[in-house]
């Protein structure tokens, strides 16, 4: 039994019902089983996902609906994964858009069943992965890091981080600094000194 | 001005409507278009004139003051800095105005554009517009709001007007046009008014240089063989696929248009033939416009930039091409005279037996050489044209001093007008500034500074590999080229001996330029500045330096000093060539302030040398142009001799049209071609392409079905709307595709920004009321919950590598209920990322689906719309809106604003969370996803975590180590600025 648990744990569970798939075949880089599960891929503890070919989507047009309506509300992420395999997509697109939308899903395509596939593994393996990869590549200088974290302060701008710097000597100081302190630097009118100030003093989190 | 405008415009203005007008290129478009402003008057409306080029502009300009145009003739520009007010009152004024699309659209959307006060409007540009583009938006705007405003296009780009199908038609009916005016070259009133006077027209062939025929014909080799590896992929119509079009920078247009449906699927072979292809054009062009070092120089960087994956660097024809490039530079000959064998053929025993004398060498002292050594021997091959320009100059100067004698009513004349300048037409700066270069001192001269300079930033490359790779451990003290023939001694087994002795050949020659440029400087007294810094701290890395900055500023210098008058016997008289003089110092030449990246300085440098290098023969004051500066140069100058250095059609017919103008004017033009080359072929394939295209176009404007409505507007096929009573711009409604009416009409917000892309224009086409502002956090906002970031294919992948579309993400989810992405792929490409085999095996972090995966994971509110075009963005939008309320203006552009007190209205964190507090907290190294809860769960704020001793942080963070970066960045001093 715990053995099964571990399993689950670092493999994607597939329905019975995606038997047959030929999805299945190009999952190569997770293992998968079989279980009785209400989505047809669980790819983790908060995400699982629906599969639908729009050829099929054509046939029967009301399938994905029912399909959604009845994972009902225990996924953080529902992804619906949809195998374009028409050559005309733009209606039934719309239409899948449209319910996936409306119904809190994430839609993703795939143009083939490796596409499919490879969406299936990586969401699996990805699980717990930091998002850096897509917060674009930063500057690892001093400057560069330094001017990252104070311009999330609305207005701060490079110049302002210059004058922030040289004139408090340090991140810390400035972190520290008095509100008539930070009014003294050049350029750094009220509004900014009172955002900065706020930035630095509020809590973190507001009194509840 | 010329006749046939007359007629151009009579035909024009001949229906209210305005009309579409296509002349052949070189027959200034920019006078004609002045020539319609000149017409306008104010109490007919505002002239709106859609973004000219900023040439355009200019000529325009420059026409309009010349004509003596009235204040409200000459259009003034209409900026998005101007106050909505201002601009408003400039609109009613009745003037000409210069305006960008995008502001137009805002304008006429805000109702911020008296409509009925606007004239009508000029697009100068007609060949870039399609049915989806803001002009076309702006015409329909316009005219569903003033139905007699006139719409008056041009376009001086035939060729671009016959690409794709029924381009001119379909671009006709989306700007409301019904009339078509075509204007070649070869319409009668064109020619009979041009052929009526022409210029003296001497057509120049200069044969090629053996070397260089060699290497053009490899070239077209290569060219060949790149073509035909294209053709197996049968990708591409294989009509389009000939060196003839190869030639043309639209080859890259032909194959683009083909390939980009199906780019993602493409191997990386193809894709890099591509680029091969637009390589070996260049290499064919260069080839008559540089001088054989600068050549090499250029084959030489190809070298080394090259990817791997370059199929062409290593066809058999190649070689031929990097061998003859060679010799037109240099050859190794032994010291005793005989020339050297081609490499590759001699023995191994040879082999050893140079090698023996190559460490002979390296015993001597640098550049001396003993007997049965290989020297390089410099050849600096000319290029025919130089030596032709030169004799054609001389021959021109003889002419005119004949006539100055013979005939003194000709000088009065000519003085009043005629500048008796020679104008010399290249094709780019680089070209202007080296021809002066040569025609101004020795050609050999110049080729070996070229030369030199070329030689010392090879060492100079070689030097920092080597220094980097390993320090030699005596440097010997003799410099940095001493350095380098030890390091080149320690056996290294790749290079082959005999390529090692041409190596060592050139290190040799290096040295002797740099023992030359030694002993010279410190001899010179009257060389202030050049090299000065370097000479007095006596290290030769400095000297070298200083060289080099003397030198490139020289070049600097003379793209501000483009006029020169050469005459070593000063025969020409001052006051015919007064302005000219600034630039001339007889027998030297003085130069001007330089401004450099390396530091301000000014170089005056005396060409000792000159008088005795150069013939003596006097040449006519020159000018040199760049046609690619595109300026109005020869009203500008007057000229009455022009060579034509690299002939270009559009300049013929700029010239055929001044003589035209200028009738009792002596004009002479000299074509310079180099004989059976890629030039002749590619000019004269220029003016074949445009005439058919003018047939084409004459063909289609016999077929065409513009349909006309009973109001006399012409409506388009794609979109069908009515004009209802009310005429307020609101007025145009859905009425397509078995909907009902909409009772109220749907309304968009849509970021100011979004008016580059066309979707805004298919939205209202469709019958949507778009709403622009400037918005904070997303592109369209739909209803009070719906936002949309809206990413083309391109914006995606790069937002992702830039972290933009993260951000984004990041805010929408924190403002809107339902963030969505919508990726919007292209009508014309492929509906997809990748072919099923470009997938790969893994999953790998720089994948598409990676980040998407990735996206989804982190952003689970996050909702994705996969968009086959622009159209179908539309259809989803409005499937989207029913059932939902309309946006909310005052909200939508407030979100994400933060108000006085520095809280951000409508943020579903805000009220528990110092927003800006936290994100600044992440942003911290070591800082993680995972550690960032506990340190703020631990401390009370920023303030706070500033003061925590290391221990503490370690025990929130969750490990020494991060902890340890955080203090440390905390506490690192910033770098003083001194």
């Amino acid at each position: 039994k715990s053995s099964f648990a571990a399993q689950s744990r670092n493999a994607i569970l597939v329905s019975p019902r995606q038997k047959g798939n030929p999805l299945l075949k190009h999952i190569r880089n997770v293992k998968w089983a079989f279980a009785d599960i209400i989505c047809d891929y669980l790819l983790g503890q908060n995400s699982c996902a629906l599969y639908l070919s729009l050829r099929y989507h054509l046939l029967h047009p009301d399938y994905l609906y029912y399909r959604i309506r009845e994972l009902q509300k225990n996924y953080k992420l529902r992804v619906v994964l949809c195998h374009v395999d028409v050559e005309d997509v733009v209606k039934p697109l719309l239409e899948v858009t449209k319910t996936a939308l409306l119904h809190d899903c994430t839609l993703l395509c795939g143009w083939s069943l490796e596409e499919c596939g490879r969406y299936l593994e990586t969401i699996k393996v990805y699980e717990n992965k930091p998002a850096d990869i897509i917060q674009g590549q930063m500057d690892t200088d001093y400057l560069s890091r330094l001017t990252h974290a104070l311009t999330t302060v609305r207005h701060v701008n490079k110049t302002d981080v210059v004058t922030l710097g040289s004139t408090f000597g340090s991140l810390s100081h400035i972190m520290d600094a008095s509100m008539e302190d930070l009014a003294r630097c050049p350029g750094i009118g009220e509004r900014k000194v009172r955002r900065l100030y706020d930035t630095f003093h509020e809590p973190f989190k507001r009194a509840v | 001005m010329v006749q046939f405008y007359e007629h151009v415009l009579t035909d024009l203005l001949d229906d209210p409507n305005g009309g579409l007008v296509i002349l052949s290129s070189g027959l200034s478009l920019s006078s004609l278009i002045a020539s319609l402003l000149l017409l306008h008057s104010p109490p007919q409306g505002s002239l709106l004139l859609l973004s000219p080029s900023p040439a355009l502009k200019q000529r325009l300009l420059r026409h309009l003051r010349s004509r003596s145009a009235a204040p409200l003739q000459i259009p003034a520009e209409i900026t998005a800095d101007l106050p909505a007010s201002h601009r408003h009152s400039l609109y009613a004024s009745g003037g000409a105005f210069f305006i960008t699309p995008r502001i137009l659209i805002v304008d006429l959307l805000t109702s911020r554009v008296p409509a009925s006060t606007v004239a009508g409007i000029v697009i100068p540009n007609a060949h870039a517009i399609a049915e989806t583009s803001t002009e076309a938006f702006i015409v329909r705007i316009l005219k569903s709001l003033n139905k007699n405003a006139y719409v008056r296009a041009f376009s001086d780009k035939p060729h671009a007007m016959v690409a794709g199908f029924a381009k001119a038609e379909r671009i006709m009916k989306c700007l409301f046009i019904r009339k078509l005016h075509l204007w070649p070259r070869f319409q009668v009133y064109v020619s009979q008014e041009l052929e009526k006077d022409p210029p003296v027209v001497v057509d120049i062939r200069v044969p090629m240089s053996k070397n260089m025929v060699g290497i053009q014909k490899a070239i077209i080799e290569v060219m060949d063989a790149c073509l035909k590896e294209m053709r197996k992929t049968n990708k591409v119509d294989v009509e389009d696929l000939t060196v003839e079009n190869g030639l043309f920078k639209s080859f890259d247009e032909i194959v683009r248009r083909q390939l980009d449906p199906i780019w993602h699927m493409l191997g990386k072979k193809t894709k890099q033939l591509v680029s091969d292809l637009k390589t070996l054009r260049k290499l064919l062009d260069y080839l008559v416009r540089y001088d054989a070092v600068s050549y090499l120089k250029y084959l030489d960087t190809l070298r080394v930039s090259e990817s791997f994956r370059s199929v062409w660097i290593f066809a058999e024809s190649s070689y031929k091409i990097f061998e003859l490039a060679k010799k037109r530079v240099y050859r190794f000959v032994r010291s005793d005279g005989t020339k050297l064998d081609e490499p590759g053929k001699s023995t191994t025993s040879k082999k050893r037996k140079l090698r023996e004398e190559d460490n002979h060498e390296e015993t001597a002292s640098g550049g001396s050489s003993s007997t049965g050594v290989i020297v390089l021997e410099e050849v600096f091959e000319e290029a025919p044209k130089w030596k032709v320009l030169r004799e054609v100059l001389e021959e021109i100067e003889q002419e005119r001093r004949k006539a100055t004698l013979t005939d003194e009513e000709c000088l009065i004349e000519g003085e009043e007008g005629d500048s008796g300048i020679v104008l010399i037409t290249c094709k780019d700066e680089r070209s202007c500034m080296q021809l002066e270069d040569i025609i101004t001192n020795n050609p050999q001269k110049v080729m070996r500074e070229e030369w030199e300079k070329y030689l010392l930033s090879k060492v100079e490359l070689r030097d920092a590999r080597t220094r980097y790779k390993k320090k030699p451990k005596d440097p010997k003290g003799f410099g940095i080229l001493d350095g380098t023939l030890h390091v080149t001694t320690t056996p290294t087994a790749e290079v082959s001996s005999t390529s090692k002795q041409e190596h060592n050949a050139l290190l040799a020659a290096v040295s002797e330029i740099r023992n030359r440029a030694k002993l010279e400087k410190p001899g010179d007294s009257i060389q202030p500045l050049v090299g000065d810094e370097g000479c007095s701290n006596g290290t030769k890395d400095k000297n070298k330096k200083g060289r080099a900055n003397a030198k490139t500023s020289q070049h600097r210098n003379s793209s501000g000093r483009k006029k020169v008058a050469t005459d070593g016997n000063q025969a020409v008289p001052a006051s015919e060539d007064g302005n000219l003089t600034d630039g001339l110092v007889s027998g030297g030449y003085c130069e001007g302030n330089v401004s450099g990246h390396s530091g301000d300085r000014a170089v005056l440098q005396m060409e000792s040398d000159q008088s005795e290098s150069r013939s003596v023969k006097p040449l006519p004051p020159l000018h040199f142009h760049a046609l690619e500066s595109d300026q109005p140069i020869l009203d500008i100058l007057k000229p009455s001799v022009i060579i034509a250095y690299h002939p270009d059609m559009t300049f013929v017919r700029e010239i055929e049209v001044y003589k035209a103008e200028n009738p009792s004017r002596r004009l002479k033009i000299y074509f310079l071609f180099y004989e059976e080359s890629t030039e002749v072929q590619k000019f004269e394939a220029s003016i074949r392409r445009e005439n058919g295209a003018f047939e084409s176009l004459i063909r289609q404007k016999s077929m065409m079905m513009i349909p006309v409505d009973q109001d006399g507007h012409c409506l388009g096929q794609n979109f069908s709307m009515e004009q209802q009573a009310s005429s307020s711009q609101n007025s145009i409604t859905r009425k397509a595709g078995g909907r009902k009416d909409a009772e109220r009409e749907m309304q968009v917000i849509v970021d100011m920004r979004e008016f580059m892309s066309s979707l805004p224009n298919v939205l209202h086409q469709k019958g949507m009321h778009i709403i622009p502002v400037t918005l904070e956090v997303g592109d369209y906002i739909l209803s009070p919950l719906i936002c949309v970031e809206r990413k083309s294919i391109q914006d995606l992948f790069s937002s992702f590598t830039s972290g933009r579309l993260f951000h984004q993400v990041e805010t929408m989810v924190r403002y809107y209920r339902t963030p969505v992405l919508l990726i919007e792929f292209s009508q014309d490409k492929s509906f997809s990322f990748q072919s099923a085999s470009d997938i790969g095996d893994d999953v790998t972090p720089n994948s598409i689906i990676s980040k998407l995966s990735l996206l989804a994971l982190h952003f689970p509110r996050l909702r994705i719309i996969w968009s086959r075009s622009l159209h179908a963005t539309a259809e989803i939008f409005f499937s989207l809106k029913a059932n939902q309320d309309e946006p909310d203006l005052t909200k939508a552009i407030r979100v994400g604003v933060p108000s006085e007190e520095g809280i951000v209205e409508n943020d579903v964190r805000a009220e528990n969370y110092n927003t800006s507090a936290v994100e600044f907290l992440r942003r911290l190294p070591g800082v993680t996803d995972s550690n960032y809860r506990a340190i703020m769960d631990g401390c009370k704020s920023l303030a706070e975590l500033a003061l925590l001793p290391l221990d503490r942080l370690a025990e929130l963070m969750g490990g020494q180590k991060v902890a340890r970066t955080l203090r440390e960045f905390l506490d690192a001093k910033y770098p003083t600025l001194l």
